[in-house]
């Protein structure tokens, strides 16, 4: 079990996001968040990440109950996410936005890094050449000096993936990442997150595009007003009545109109 | 003893509430510190010492020019240095607050360079006129001062919640791309309240000449500052808040110096101002909404 | 020869322009993990009257003084940098602002210790204790063709000299690395910086505390090439100027800070004329450069097209 959410609640000022759910991950999983708009999704992350602190419930991680610390301790501790409305560096490079992903994983200090000791430098080469080696794998290495600001909105998805994975977490958080992609790009999201999941990492991905989510899960939970409606593999989301009705039903009314 | 201190603070606190709107509807309705609002009034104050003092014109008269003259320095204000910076891409918000800092040195020096630095007295026809009730007196300048500021601060507040001007200026400043929707001229309502604000500004200088008998170029300054300590006591934006605030950091430096140490008088409010930012960063009658993301 | 070449008064404004780039470059630093103080000069003031006093009271010698002037402070800088946490943006200007203010007023009244707005005149200058200690060793300024007095700013002049390379190396190698880069990511999205696991806290702290420790050192120094202090040297009007060198000169880059401190020391003693209306000046060119330049004269770009022309020469030569 690598995270385990148990009797989550959240409210904002007397409206409730979120209402007593609890699903947990296993190891090596790609585990799907799913539900309509304003379901609470993005709600859970922030959660997760302890951007905001539950009303009630606990979050463990890896048999430690990370509820309420600090969001960079819990990054350093091995959870880190990516953003639906992207949240690069936008006037750093690339190549920096990794680097920075690596900041949790590396320790030199001010003195350090002003007398460039010998273990600082040794740690800024592994560090540059980690930051390589998943710019590489995210396909941009050959932008690795451009502005994040200045790619292109795929790639920029893809940059804060690679960011995220330079923290070396055993927990990759995904907000939306096929937002705004289209379906070569979306193919080759798909190639990705496998890499990520056969680099041993644990997958919570939130996500709108159906078939991908049904392609790319082993299990999902789908959550609705901030309750969760269902959980199970894909196939049995699928047939869920419940779901078809709050959901998937919806979306075929959408697609008829 | 107790009764004037009384009136002397009631009479600087409204002072400071009206130059505190300044600042407040300014921020309000655009989000920005306008540092220039300080300078502002004190070209009000040497517009009034200059026409009755120099002149031999009325006050009334000395009123009029001082609001005209500060409404066109506002609009100056608005469409030279706050206009460029407005939805332009890459501009820091800080660029504003530094703009207007650009502004009010500008005021200053010119102001300084005009007039020279030493203090300019401001001879009222009425000065010494006074009302003796039982052992307290009052001065009629006092009772001058405080009449006036509190008929601007009722007008203003009729006019923003009656009129379809001061509701357009509300509902720009609780969300400008809401209000330009909804049909409201953001662009105009924009000027209108730098203009209000200067206008005001110009107003409480003439007053403030009319309470201490003087001017000078850094009399801006130690207002100005003043007035940020008080839209952060009241909470930024606030109307009440400012008119609260500047009445209790009026009675609150009367008492000091009547009771207490008189030197530490202007720093009372920046006291004030870090206190209150530690423990109530939005201000006595601040939402929380309204620090969010400034 | 040498003496003829060296004016005293000249050397002064020098070493006024070094004092005046660490200012600029206290500004910088705090920027750089974005936040905009305008405490600088009361940071600034702290470092200058615990300098003079101990090197008065305790006879401390001067280099001494000017560590406890920076350290106090830093550490002031510490202690206001953990509750300015909470503020960000106009809110941190605002409150550095009235800490500025409160240091002043406290200068101004707390007389026993401070004399008051008077200020502290006997305080020991840098250049006089040279010139009597390497008296004392039996070094001569005019074996070197100096009088007294150009020996004096001259060495001024180097050790501030020294300094501000010292202190333009440091900044520039802690830029480029990861608590430089820790900090542009604060600057550029805190809560982003925050979920890469930076530790905000810490950072923000610690590039207020390195800027107050700047201020601070600068004021010692100012305290120790004047010979004298008073409250107004370190009031509102020192705090903008100091945010001008920086925004002026260009608030990305260090080289902005060197430049429009240099420039906007040296505008005024260049052009004699401009001197009287100095402030007039400096407020339009504040507004003029928000409105047309506001990432000021020089940033990232430029000095990446700088550097490309000069590889360029190279390449053609």
């Amino acid at each position: 079990m690598v995270l385990k959410i148990n009797h989550i609640s959240k409210n904002f000022g007397g409206i409730s996001a979120l209402t007593d759910v609890s699903f947990s991950i296993n190891e090596g999983e790609i585990y799907g968040l799913i539900g309509p708009n304003g379901a609470g999704k993005t709600t859970m992350f922030n959660l997760i990440t302890n951007i905001f602190s539950p009303s009630s419930g606990e979050i463990i991680f890896k048999e430690d109950n990370i509820t309420g610390i600090k969001p960079h301790k819990i990054t350093e501790k091995g959870i880190c996410r990516t953003y639906q409305n992207i949240r690069l560096f936008s006037q750093m490079s690339a190549l920096e936005n990794v680097m920075v992903g690596g900041h949790c994983r590396s320790e030199s200090g001010v003195m350090r890094s002003v007398f460039r000791t010998r273990y600082q430098r040794s740690e800024e080469k592994t560090l540059k050449e980690n930051a390589e080696e998943l710019l590489e794998i995210v396909g941009l290495i050959k932008y690795k000096d451009v502005l994040a600001e200045n790619l292109a909105y795929g790639q920029q998805r893809r940059l804060e993936i690679a960011r995220a994975l330079a923290s070396d977490p055993s927990l990759l958080l995904l907000d939306e990442p096929a937002a705004g992609m289209n379906e070569n790009e979306t193919d080759s999201l798909f190639d990705l997150i496998k890499q990520v999941q056969a680099r041993g990492i644990t997958v919570l991905i939130i996500e709108h595009d159906m078939p991908l989510v049904m392609k790319l899960c082993d299990r999902i939970t789908v959550l609705n007003f901030g309750e969760k409606l269902a959980e199970g593999t894909p196939l049995e989301i699928q047939n869920n009545e419940a779901v078809i009705e709050a959901y998937l039903g919806k979306e075929e009314e959408d697609d008829i109109a | 003893m107790l009764l004037e201190q009384l009136v002397n603070g009631i009479t600087l606190g409204s002072i400071y509430a009206i130059v505190a709107l300044g600042f407040t509807l300014v921020f309000g309705v655009l989000g920005i510190i306008n540092m220039a609002h300080g300078e502002i009034f004190m070209v009000g104050a040497y517009v009034g010492v200059m026409t009755t003092g120099v002149l031999g014109w009325p006050l009334w008269l000395g009123f009029i020019a001082a609001i005209l003259v500060t409404a066109f320095l506002g609009y100056l204000l608005e469409s030279l240095t706050l206009r460029p910076l407005r939805g332009k891409k890459g501009v820091s918000h800080l660029a504003p607050l530094i703009s207007t800092i650009g502004v009010s040195i500008f005021l200053e020096n010119m102001t300084h360079h005009l007039f020279g630095a030493g203090n300019k007295p401001f001879r009222t026809p009425f000065a010494q006129l006074s009302i003796e009730i039982g052992s307290v007196t009052i001065y009629v300048v006092q009772i001058i001062i405080f009449v006036i500021s509190i008929l601007l601060m009722m007008g203003l507040s009729i006019w923003l919640s009656k009129t379809k001007a001061g509701k357009a200026l509300r509902a720009t400043a609780e969300n400008l791309e809401t209000a330009s929707i909804l049909g409201v001229d953001t662009k105009r309502t924009i000027i209108m309240t730098v203009v209000i604000a200067s206008a005001m500004g110009g107003i409480a200088g003439v007053l403030v000449g009319m309470a201490f008998n003087s001017v000078s170029p850094q009399m801006g300054l130690a207002i100005g500052l003043k007035g940020l300590a008080i839209i952060i006591l009241g909470g930024m934006g606030n109307v009440k808040g400012a008119m609260v605030g500047g009445l209790i950091l009026g009675l609150a430096e009367t008492f000091l110096v009547a009771y207490g140490d008189s030197g530490y008088r202007d720093a009372i409010a920046f006291i004030m101002i870090i206190i209150i930012l530690l423990l109530k960063p939005q201000g006595i009658f601040g939402s929380k909404a309204a620090q969010e993301g400034r | 020869m040498l003496g003829e070449l060296l004016n005293p008064y000249q050397l002064q404004i020098a070493s006024f322009v070094l004092i005046n780039i660490i200012l600029a470059i206290s500004v910088y630093v705090t920027l750089s993990s974005g936040q905009l103080s305008l405490g600088s000069a009361g940071f600034m003031g702290i470092g200058a009257y615990t300098s003079a006093l101990v090197t008065i009271h305790f006879e401390f010698p001067i280099i001494v003084g000017v560590l406890v002037g920076a350290v106090v402070a830093g550490i002031l800088g510490i202690l206001i940098g953990i509750p300015a946490l909470r503020l960000s943006g106009v809110y941190l200007a605002i409150a550095t602002l009235g800490l500025g203010e409160v240091i002043r007023v406290i200068f101004v009244n707390w007389e026993s210790l401070t004399n008051g707005a008077v200020g502290i005149s006997n305080i020991p200058q840098i250049g006089r204790e040279i010139v009597f200690t390497t008296r004392d060793l039996g070094f001569n300024a005019t074996s070197l063709g100096l009088q007294n007095n150009q020996f004096a700013s001259l060495s001024v002049f180097l050790i501030l000299f020294v300094l501000n390379i010292f202190i333009i190396w440091f900044i520039v190698r802690q830029k480029n690395s990861r608590v430089g880069r820790a900090f542009s990511a604060i600057q550029l999205d805190e809560k982003a910086a925050e979920s890469m696991g930076i530790n905000v806290t810490y950072y923000k702290v610690l590039s207020f505390a390195q800027g107050a420790v700047l201020a601070g050192l600068a004021g010692a120094l100012f305290a120790h090439v004047m010979g004298y202090i008073s409250p107004s040297d370190f009031a509102y009007h020192r705090a903008v100027e100091i945010l001008i060198f920086t925004v002026f000169g260009g608030s990305e880059v260090i080289v902005g800070s060197v430049f429009g401190a240099a420039f906007l020391t040296l505008m005024p003693e260049v052009l004699r004329f401009i001197s009287e209306y100095r402030y007039i000046i400096y407020g339009v060119l504040l507004v003029i450069l928000m409105a047309v330049r506001p990432q000021g004269i020089i940033d990232a770009n430029i000095l990446k097209r700088l550097k490309r022309s000069k590889g360029g020469d190279v390449h053609g030569s």
